[in-house]
């Protein structure tokens, strides 16, 4: 019990009587980097809305170091620990690379009520996000202004603004969302070497097989409104159940 | 290649000053000088008083509309909460002109944050809405009351301190005027400042960087109204009364243009384009009386022109000229 980050527990959706997904249950162990996969439209970036307050499940349990965070306000609940990157890149576009994490840094830190200090005068905060740039490899691009970025620096500051804010769970929705297949694998390395870095445990969502089954150390599927296999690796590519419904012939 | 970027931007870091320091002496020096040209001298210093008072009210907008991205179509509200206390107080109360200006923006704080706690609840549309629906609210009730604020007739013959000459009036407003961009420049540079543009930027993600989005959007509504109500109160002592339509809609509407021509991404875009639009309608009434009418046509064609052509205002316009960029 006391090792679990996160308990999912008999969790429904649906949107306008369109169900989503029924009575879904799992447990996060702490510290583990793990992956859920499913179809497209199967209701896996609901999963992660539902963790983080985007919406408010129909029936069941969201809880998080034994707390229940369902419904809660989605600022409560980074505050409590849990944040996330976007599948659409969601930053502050016209802001740049270096005010994305200055602005988080200094929400993080609760000092949002400062109305004196010039924020380009933060010095703690200025060196923190530069620490965090430079640990995604976009420091060198720090004063540019975050729209203009590349698509996969953008996805990489996304992650950059995430990790700003500490979580003990951090959420990655396809993290290498449209990407080309070299920046594919620099950015699963990047995943595996924070990961390793900061102990934190992760939870990632990703449709590319080859980089769920080489990193993740469990993996769930989500097919058919319910959870419908979770193991490791091994033990879902070999499951007859997954291959009919989702893998098919890719494996 | 840093170090360059570091010493273009102090070197226009002190070019701006300089502009300002230039700036703040002429306004300093302007009612002097006007002085000397006799009545139309002492008209032109009462309309440069009014124009520092509606840029005053016009940046005041500027913190929710430019730095916020929040459209309202009730700022009047604050405008008038603000002229109507000063006008009370002095008329009714026999309160010094102070105590009266002090009180101003912190009756109007008050409004702003009864009207805000609802209206920040609601987003884009149906946020301009709601607060144009209070705005007139607010209008009707002091229509309507006519044994506290007189109704439509207004309240007239605000006393006017001995030593307020035109001049000295023009100084005092001057004086404020600074303080207040000062301190919203200060306001907007901070973490706040910081907090209220990603809100801007990007509410949805503001909220999964941990901010409390409603919060932040009803102080700074607040504080919008606070800086309104000092515009409206001064305003009020400049006319020596204070009526209905200070807080008409269409009072609403002015800092909108004024912000839309001066430009809304930086704090004195909005103070320009207001005492520009001023400036101009007086031209068009003097040029001929019977052009008053034909105002709303100029106003229009202005608006036109810069959609059109300078989408970000005379400041965007000039930054465009100067090659420079604001973040
Ligand atoms: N806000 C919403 N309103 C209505 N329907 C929604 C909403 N969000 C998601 N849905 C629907 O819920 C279902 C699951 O969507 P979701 O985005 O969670 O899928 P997904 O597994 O992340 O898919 P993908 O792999 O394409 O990202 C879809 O049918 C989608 O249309
Ligand atoms: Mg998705």
């Amino acid at each position: 019990m006391a090792d679990h980050v996160l308990q999912i527990e008999k969790l429904s959706k649906s949107f306008e009587g369109s169900q989503v997904f029924n009575n879904i249950s799992f447990a996060v162990d702490q510290g583990e980097l793990s992956s859920i996969i499913g179809p497209n439209g199967a209701g896996k970036t609901t999963l992660f809305n539902l963790m983080t307050g985007y919406h408010v499940p129909d029936s069941g349990r969201v809880v998080f170091m034994g707390k229940d965070i369902a419904g809660r306000q989605p600022y409560d609940i980074v505050r409590l620990g849990i944040a996330r990157a976007f599948q659409r890149t969601n930053i502050f576009p016209r802001m740049s690379v270096l005010e994305n994490l200055v602005s988080t840094v200094i929400t993080k830190n609760r000092g949002n009520l400062n109305v004196v200090t010039p924020s380009a005068k933060l010095k703690s905060a200025h060196e923190r996000s530069y620490e965090i740039l430079e640990s995604v490899g976009l420091a060198d691009v720090a004063h540019r202004q975050s729209g203009t970025l590349a698509h996969g620096n953008q996805k990489r500051l996304d992650i950059a603004v995430a990790l700003a804010l500490e979580p003990q769970l951090l959420l990655l929705d396809e993290p290498t969302a449209g990407m080309s297949p070299e920046e594919r694998w620099q950015t699963v390395e990047l995943v595996q070497q924070l990961w390793e870095n900061l102990k934190i445990t992760m939870l990632f969502i990703e449709h590319d097989m080859d980089i769920v089954f080489k990193i993740s150390q469990k993996v769930r599927v989500l097919c058919y409104r319910t959870l419908l296999a979770e193991g490791t690796p091994e033990e879902i590519s070999s499951n007859e159940q997954v291959i009919e419904a989702y893998l098919g012939e890719e494996v | 290649m840093m170090v360059n970027a570091r010493n273009s931007e102090a070197s226009s870091g002190t070019a701006r000053w300089l502009v300002g320091a230039v700036v703040v002496v002429a306004l300093f020096a302007l009612p002097f000088i006007l002085s000397q040209l006799g009545r139309t001298g002492e008209y032109w210093i009462w309309v440069t008083t009014e124009m520092l008072i509606m840029a005053l009210f016009a940046m005041s907008l500027n913190l929710i509309l430019g730095y916020g991205g929040m459209v309202s179509f009730g700022h009047a509200a604050f405008f008038g909460v603000g002229a109507y206390t000063v006008a009370l107080l002095m008329k009714k109360a026999g309160a010094p002109l102070v105590l009266a200006l002090a009180l101003a923006p912190v009756t109007a704080a008050i409004a702003a944050a009864v009207i805000g706690w609802f209206c920040v609840r609601l987003i884009g549309l149906y946020f301009a809405i709601l607060t144009l629906a209070f705005g007139q609210l607010l209008y009707m009730v002091v229509f309507q009351w006519y044994t506290f604020t007189g109704g439509d007739d207004g309240i007239h013959g605000i006393p006017k301190p001995e030593i307020l000459t035109p001049i000295a009036y023009y100084l005092l407003c001057l004086v404020l005027f600074l303080i207040c961009f000062l301190v919203m420049r200060m306001i907007m540079n901070s973490s706040f400042g910081l907090t209220i543009r990603t809100i801007r930027e990007n509410m949805e993600r503001a909220k999964f960087i941990g901010v409390n989005v409603r919060r932040f959007q009803w102080y700074n509504f607040i504080l919008a109204g606070a800086f309104a109500g000092l515009a409206g109160g001064l305003l009020c002592e400049l006319n020596r009364f204070a009526q209905t339509e200070f807080l008409h809609w269409s009072k609403s509407a002015e800092p909108i243009l004024a912000s839309l021509v001066g430009g809304m991404y930086s704090l004195v875009g909005p103070a320009i384009g207001s005492a520009v639009l001023i400036f101009l309608k007086i031209i068009v009434q003097q040029a001929h009386p019977s052009l008053v009418e034909t105002w709303a046509i100029f106003l229009g064609l202005i608006l036109l022109v810069v959609v059109l052509f300078a989408p970000g205002g005379l400041v965007g316009l000039y930054q465009r000229l100067t090659g420079k960029s604001e973040t």
